[in-house]
């Protein structure tokens, strides 16, 4: 069973994220805050990160920027899910490695699971 | 032989005729009128001058009486007065030519007497005033002329000293700030009110050259902005500091086509700039925070409407597909504000970068393609004669635009009706036009339709959601190109957006 692990602060959002991952099959662990995400993704070791971008403690970006320097984590597909998507963040993200992007307002919690599947199937490099 | 006494007297004759000789040479030859009266005022002999002017000949007028030329009343006391004192010297008596007009002239005398000192006549002489006086009352009316000329310039003068006076105190008091520049582009004249913007005394900066004035860290960044050409501008925004935002305005100076030189006028605008500053804040804060539970809410009644909560009933499913269109509508118009501020802001101002405009498009009509078949209307591309068009813009603004005119035509054209965008080259750069066979813009609401927040009656109508923003976004993001945007349209008929991107704009492929 893959394992994916969710960083978002929104309560609800986690949680229905969390019952759309879980009803479709896979493993979820969360994290509320940056620093926790941090801590779950050396621990937990997930096959997929879902990334929250505005968040207490510590920001998607920063999340992503630490995750660069470890050789381990950084092979761990990240898919940013948020609230906003100026072209500039979308930029920078993808710089800092993010593999998709999703804006929550435009997308929905079935294309989300299309792109997690997506990634997921990709023979792991 | 003669004697000795015979000689001298020979020798005295001879220096007696020559001496004779000498005094009628001289007689004849004085340019002044002369002549020898007797004591009674009978003339006796005249030299040439005379005869010249009096007019008469020698023969004419010798032996005449003085009052041949002169008035009887004024001649006599004349020789009265020369008889009594043995001359007379310069007195102005009217003297009358032969057939000529009378002349003023100055007359000299003075008597002749023989070896018993008896008065024998005496000579007279006139001088010419005519000249003089001719010259005096020219001068006199040179001088009333003169008098009245200045006069008449004191009257301007005083007349320009008031307006000057007038319009000094404008500048003076003016509440914008005034420089000008001569036309050799030297400072000639600046307000209190630019030296209150500027923290500088004008005395320290009048008459000198921009190059001076670029040296002075006070005037660095005005002269800068407004170059060393000081090219006309109008309204444009020049940031003094971050919080002291000026408009500035420069007119060049012009009469019967002379260069007289350039007027900048600074407004200051930092105020109204400050209030538009927190409205845009404003404005993005809330949508930021706004599209957050609005996420919330889709995903959940996604998840619910796909049963991911356990199984539903048609008419919860109903209700709730409503409320899920509600909430998209809600969304649209969120994203709207948001981008509006955003460009407002200016703070994602254009990134320009080189791309291609056919490839842009398509990738529009790709998207749009579905829904247009699901209404029922012919969407088509008309693409350029060129497979590429390389272009200089800002991809993701653009493509808000051309994804905007698109969704417009798509929501007010109906069943079986026409949309095509097309793809032009021209001269000046590319002009893309979206066309629809819609329902049209009713005339009177034309002018109004580029407004932020507008849409027409009908539009709401037909749509009801909708933020009014697309079209003003659109005229913001073209018009920052450089390029322009328009339309026409017939109620009933159709519409026609157009738009251009300058050449300038377009990088070489």
């Amino acid at each position: 069973m893959k394992k994916i692990l969710i960083i978002e602060d929104e309560e609800i959002m986690l949680d229905l994220i969390r019952r759309k991952m879980t009803s479709e099959g896979y493993e979820v662990i969360v994290a509320r805050d940056g620093e926790e995400g941090l801590r779950l993704i050396k621990e937990g070791q997930p096959d997929l990160i879902l990334l929250d971008l505005i968040m207490p403690k510590k920001d998607g970006f920063s999340v992503m920027a630490e995750v660069q320097k470890d050789e381990v984590s950084k092979k761990i597909p990240i898919i940013i899910v948020s609230n906003s998507g100026q072209p500039v963040e979308l930029s920078r993200a993808k710089e800092l490695g993010a593999r998709d992007w999703l804006v929550k307002t435009e997308f929905d919690p079935r294309e989300l699971v299309e792109k997690v599947r997506n990634i997921l199937s990709e023979p792991i490099s | 032989m003669a004697t000795k006494e015979e000689n001298q007297l020979s020798l005295l004759l001879d220096d007696l005729t020559a001496l004779e000789e000498y005094i009628h040479d001289l007689f004849n030859f004085s340019p002044l009128p002369i002549c020898f009266v007797s004591p009674v005022g009978v003339i006796l002999e005249v030299n040439p001058a005379m005869e010249k002017v009096s007019g008469f000949k020698m023969d004419e007028i010798v032996g005449e009486p003085l009052e041949k030329v002169f008035k009887k009343e004024e001649i006599g006391s004349l020789a009265r007065e020369t008889i009594r004192e043995g001359f007379v010297d310069g007195k102005e008596l009217r003297f009358f030519p032969k057939g000529g007009e009378e002349v003023v002239v100055q007359v000299f005398t003075r008597t002749r007497k023989d070896e018993k000192g008896e008065v024998v006549g005496y000579f007279l002489s006139l001088f010419d005033l005519t000249g003089i006086k001719k010259t005096e009352a020219e001068l006199k009316r040179i001088q009333t002329a003169l008098l009245n000329i200045l006069e008449d310039t004191e009257e301007a003068r005083r007349k320009a000293e008031e307006e000057k006076d007038k319009t000094q105190a404008i500048i003076t008091n003016f509440t914008d700030a005034l420089f000008f520049f001569d036309k050799d582009h030297r400072l000639a004249l600046m307000n209190p009110r630019a030296e209150i913007f500027f923290k500088i005394k004008k005395e320290k900066v009048i008459g000198e050259s921009i190059n001076r004035l670029y040296e002075l860290p006070e005037l660095r960044a005005l002269i800068k902005f407004l170059g060393e050409g000081i090219e006309e501008v109008s309204r444009k925004e020049f940031p003094l500091t971050e919080d002291f935002i000026l408009e500035v305005s420069v007119i060049s100076m012009k009469r019967d086509s002379v260069d007289l030189g350039d007027l900048v006028v600074l407004h200051d605008v930092s105020r109204e700039k400050m209030v538009e500053k927190l409205k845009t804040e404003f404005v993005s804060l809330s949508a930021h925070q706004l599209r957050t539970p609005l996420s919330a809410i889709k995903w959940s009644l996604m998840m619910i409407l796909d049963g991911d909560l356990g199984v539903i009933n048609k008419g919860q499913k109903d209700i709730l597909e409503k409320t899920y269109q509600s909430n998209e509508r809600m969304i649209a118009l969120i994203n709207d504000l948001l981008n509006l501020a955003r460009i407002e802001e200016g703070k994602y101002a254009l990134s320009l970068a080189p791309a291609d405009i056919v490839k842009i498009c398509q990738s529009i009509v790709d998207l749009s393609e579905e829904s247009f078949k699901n209404k029922g209307i012919k969407l088509r591309f008309n693409k350029p004669a060129k497979k590429t068009i390389q272009v200089l813009v800002d991809e993701e603004k653009l493509k808000l635009v051309i994804q905007n005119l698109l969704d417009n035509a798509f929501k007010y054209t109906f069943k079986n009706g026409r949309v095509s965008l097309s793809l032009k080259e021209i001269d000046k750069g590319v002009r893309i036009e979206v066309k629809d066979t819609g329902m049209g813009i009713v005339g009177k609401e034309q002018k109004r339709v580029f407004s932020k927040f507008f849409r027409t009656n009908e539009a709401v109508l037909v749509e009801p959601a909708g933020s009014g923003l697309g079209l003003y976004m659109a005229r913001n993001i073209i018009e920052g190109h450089g390029g322009e945007i328009g339309f026409i349209s017939k109620v009933g008929q159709g519409t026609t957006f157009y738009f251009s991107l300058p050449k300038e704009k377009i990088a070489k492929a």
